[in-house]
């Protein structure tokens, strides 16, 4: 018995490290640029595609998995690029909610090319064989999913660091924190802008690059995702990475025990939490940069 | 309203009620289907508008009206059907109460907007637990109802019948929302949405009129699903997912969301593109997504804004009140 | 006493701005606030019209304790506001502005709103916003006027309107001159004085305009970090040694002075 929850302990730390690994990009995005990406989803399948582009099937070594991986952040921090430049850029003076529409409108976009792209297909992935494997310790862990664990953790240091304590993160911070004064002191505030947009964006596509063999490949990848990363960004608080860490622990570790206290009523774990957490804490678990 | 508009509107009324007499079935199915998402955008509408907030998720409560009448109309309780579209007016109120009730507390913006996102996804999670409403696949043929009323009956597997039943319960609900808005509840709502703090210092309670904005919106959202289940005969998942919540947005958007009729000629628009996009799958999304983007960068005040400032450029433009 | 506050304390996290203020404001009296720039005025204001909580003490309206009462539950037993940049519905037009206002005391204090079916405002409820927007120098003509296309000045009158609608027994004026030329800065005056000559109505304001203060103000406190530094008679308190001091300056300034 206790091995089962042991197992999902274990699924729910996997979970939440997938989870967070859309969030991160996610909170960011909503740090620095104030916009509530929703888009946010589509950019991960984007990238989940491209990595399974480079790779096929089955990426032959960890090395050209990782190296899809970061073509798919390369390659989606492009695009992002391109998307904030022709459109948030532009939706500087309009009131905050038609650019939540506007995000909305990409999402749709996205999905809807996706599906005239790649059809209705549903593609099975597999992580490379170095990670692929299994090991028993009293329950089944699998490799992949140390690896998902693994990835969570870098990024989460990388961005906390990043941000915290190095010169280049820092000023990203305080461009985010206050535009006119970060240029009245001489920091390059476009530059930094876009350059905070892009590596936001490209988080998505590592992440989908990362995550891609974790499920099958289908349009719906994004889905299950990505509505449990905007959860967690809510309640650790918009622009917090590491309440966005921390929430995507909470949610990972309710749904997988949802499955195995609950198994009839898969899902309802977690928007049980999400309603709870709202009531008692609505301004997230570290408010510093929510509005 | 000017001269021109009050034409306008006076026209669309005529093409909708002559249709079965101007165009093919087909297109009169459209039409029908064209009145109910007139109804749900308005409801969204409402919300937007004259409340101030935006709601992602307006489809969960359009969802359960069309569940609960689907499930009725099935399993033939012989419910008199006006009696099955006013519980479910109730139960879509009560949907929105209770929705409101969680995300009003001191939820910001953009808060608000991904909570109501969440939690009309929980009631499809919901949905697809459950046996009774179908699972994923929904439920399909559903009959259609007859109703006495004492001196008449209205039998709705007669298609003429059926179509002069939905426009009349549609142009209730469009009068009611349209008495609601311009009325004193109305005016108390655009207070609350251009200032809310000045509204509360002539003593408006924000919060309860926020409350009371989302309840009445899940209401009418309800009435509009509870007529799509007799008129399309099938009610699924897909009635409830993030693509129907964006209708009601988008129809609003493009039409001119500042304008009471501006969800109306958005949904207008809206239905053509789907209907000339229905066979291609993921055509429908590609084309709403590239419009909300483009119209929220072009044209935010929608269609109606735009012939608005048309106007006001021809007649030399006065300061005129709100239409 | 209508108003009795005492011993009001607020911090913004560990910053102490308010240190302890009690003031009493007796009916049908104008009493006034000023002080420098961060010396608390705008946060005691804010404090008292029921923006702020504070961190200690309490606030007393006509004997009931209202320190915890959100802004419009004060509005509803009588709290009026105008802010220092007037804030009036700038997508409405001028009558449906005031309109608002008297709907909304209709609907707390029970009065009729007409039947469900009738959109348009009673003919009470109009007549009343017409006799406010004529009493303060509105033609009939600008009523359908969008607020959003007033002057300055206008948009001040325009909020006196809609505050004054709900009939409130204290009004709470949030630097009512600022920003204004000279000529409607008399025009303010007078309509204040002509107010409480007309209503006997309960004023407390702001005010960094040491004349505005001597005509219109009963009484005056003077803030300073967060103290009070002098409480009184507007000639007292312009006698008082340490406020001389600390904030008018030493001798007598001809003509008009700025606090």
């Amino acid at each position: 018995m206790t091995t089962l929850y042991l197992y999902a302990v274990f699924n729910g730390v996997v979970l939440g490290m997938a989870i967070f690994l859309v969030a991160a990009g996610l909170t960011l995005a909503f740090g620095i640029m104030k916009i509530f990406n929703f888009a946010h989803g589509a950019f991960f399948m984007i990238g989940a595609y491209i990595a399974h582009a480079v790779t096929g099937q089955e990426a032959s070594s960890l090395p050209l998995f990782l190296g899809a991986a970061l073509v798919a952040a390369l390659a989606v921090g492009g695009i992002g690029i391109l998307t904030d430049l022709a459109i948030f850029r532009r939706l500087g003076n309009v009131p905050h909610e038609y650019t939540l529409m506007a995000a909305f409108g990409i999402m749709l976009f996205c999905t809807g090319a996706a599906r005239i792209a790649f059809g209705q297909s549903v593609h099975a992935i597999y992580p490379p064989e170095a990670i692929g494997g299994f090991s028993n310790v009293g329950f089944l862990v699998s490799h992949y999913g140390l690896f998902i664990i693994a990835s969570g953790v870098v990024v989460f240091l990388v961005l906390e660091i990043g941000l915290n304590r190095i010169w280049f993160g820092k000023m990203i911070f305080a461009v985010a924190r206050d535009p006119w004064m970060a240029d009245v002191i001489g920091l390059r505030v476009q530059r930094l802008k876009l350059a905070s947009v892009a590596i936001s964006f490209a988080l998505a596509g590592l992440a989908g690059g990362i995550l891609v063999a974790n499920q099958s490949l289908s349009l719906d990848l994004g889905h299950s995702y990505l509505l449990l990363a905007f959860c967690a960004v809510i309640v650790g608080g918009l622009g917090s990475i590491k309440g966005a860490f921390i929430a995507s622990l909470i949610f990972g570790l309710a749904e997988s025990l949802n499955s195995v206290v609950l198994p009839t009523m898969p899902g309802i774990g977690s928007y049980a939490l999400l309603i709870v957490l709202v009531l008692i804490r609505p301004q997230g678990i570290y408010p510093e940069l929510s509005q | 309203m000017n001269r021109i508009a009050q034409i306008a509107l006076l026209l669309l009324l005529a093409a909708f009620l002559f249709a079965p007499f101007l165009v093919n079935p087909g297109l009169v199915f459209i039409a029908g289907f064209a009145l109910i998402q007139i109804v749900f955008a308005l409801s969204w509408n409402l919300l937007f508008s004259y409340a101030g907030l935006i709601s992602f998720g307006h489809a969960a409560f359009f969802g359960v009206g069309a569940y609960i009448s689907a499930v009725v109309l099935r399993d033939g309780h012989g419910i008199h059907f006006v009696l099955v579209i006013l519980i479910c007016a109730v139960a879509g109120a009560v949907a929105a109460l209770l929705v409101a009730l969680v995300v009003l507390r001191r939820a910001s913006g953009v808060q608000f907007a991904v909570l109501t996102l969440a939690l009309s996804q929980l009631i499809v999670v919901l949905i697809g637990y459950s046996s009774l409403l179908g699972h994923d696949e929904g439920i399909a043929a559903i009959p259609r109802p007859v109703m006495e009323f004492g001196l008449f009956t209205l039998d709705l597997n007669r298609p003429l019948t059926n179509y002069y039943f939905v426009l009349a319960i549609c142009l209730l609900a469009v009068g009611l929302m349209w008495l609601l808005v311009k009325g004193h509840m109305g005016r108390a709502m655009q207070a609350v949405r251009i200032d809310a703090e000045r509204a509360a210092f002539i003593g408006i309670d924000v919060w309860r009129v926020r409350v009371v904005a989302f309840t009445i919106s899940g209401a009418f959202a309800a009435v509009a699903g509870a007529l799509l289940a007799p008129w399309g005969q099938i009610v699924t998942p897909d009635y409830v997912n993030w693509l129907q919540s964006a209708q009601p947005l988008f129809a609003a958007l493009l039409g001119g969301a500042g304008f009471f009729w501006g969800p109306v000629v958005g949904v207008l628009g809206l239905s053509g593109i789907n209907y000339l996009t229905r066979t291609f799958a993921g055509l429908s999304e590609v084309l709403v997504g590239a419009s909300l983007i483009l119209v929220v960068l072009l044209a935010p005040q929608g269609v109606l804004g735009a012939v608005r400032q048309f106007a006001r450029r021809r007649g030399g433009g006065n300061p005129g009140g709100r239409p | 006493m209508i108003l009795d506050v005492h011993g009001i304390e607020m911090s913004y996290g560990a910053l102490k701005v308010l240190h302890g203020i009690s003031l009493g404001v007796e009916p049908s009296e104008t009493f006034a606030i000023i002080g420098p720039n961060g010396a608390g005025k705008t946060t005691l204001f804010k404090v008292l019209t029921g923006e702020a909580m504070p961190t200690a003490g309490t606030i007393r309206y006509k004997g009931q304790d209202i320190t915890r009462l959100p802004a419009h539950q004060r509005a509803r037993r009588g709290f009026g506001r105008t802010f220092q940049v007037a804030r009036v519905f700038n997508e409405l037009d001028l009558r449906t502005n005031v309109v608002v206002a008297v709907e909304s005391r209709l609907r707390y204090s029970g009065g009729s709103l007409g039947r469900w079916w009738r959109w348009r405002p009673t003919a009470a409820v109009r007549a009343e916003a017409e006799e406010i927007l004529e009493r303060f120098g509105f033609a009939r003509r600008r009523w359908q006027d969008e607020a959003s296309y007033l002057s300055h000045g206008d948009r001040k009158r325009l909020e006196f309107c809609v505050a004054l609608a709900t009939r409130p027994e204290i009004l709470m004026l949030d630097e009512p001159t600022a920003g204004m030329s000279p000529s409607d800065r008399r025009e303010m005056t007078q309509l204040l004085l002509r107010l409480k000559a007309e209503t006997g109505i309960t004023i407390l304001m702001t005010e960094h305009d040491m004349d505005i203060i001597f005509e219109l103000a009963d009484r005056l406190m003077v803030l300073n970090f967060g103290e009070v530094l002098a409480m009184g008679a507007p000639q007292a308190v312009r006698d008082d040694a340490t406020v001389r001091r600390v904030y008018l300056g030493q001798g007598h300034h001809p003509g008009h002075r700025h606090a």
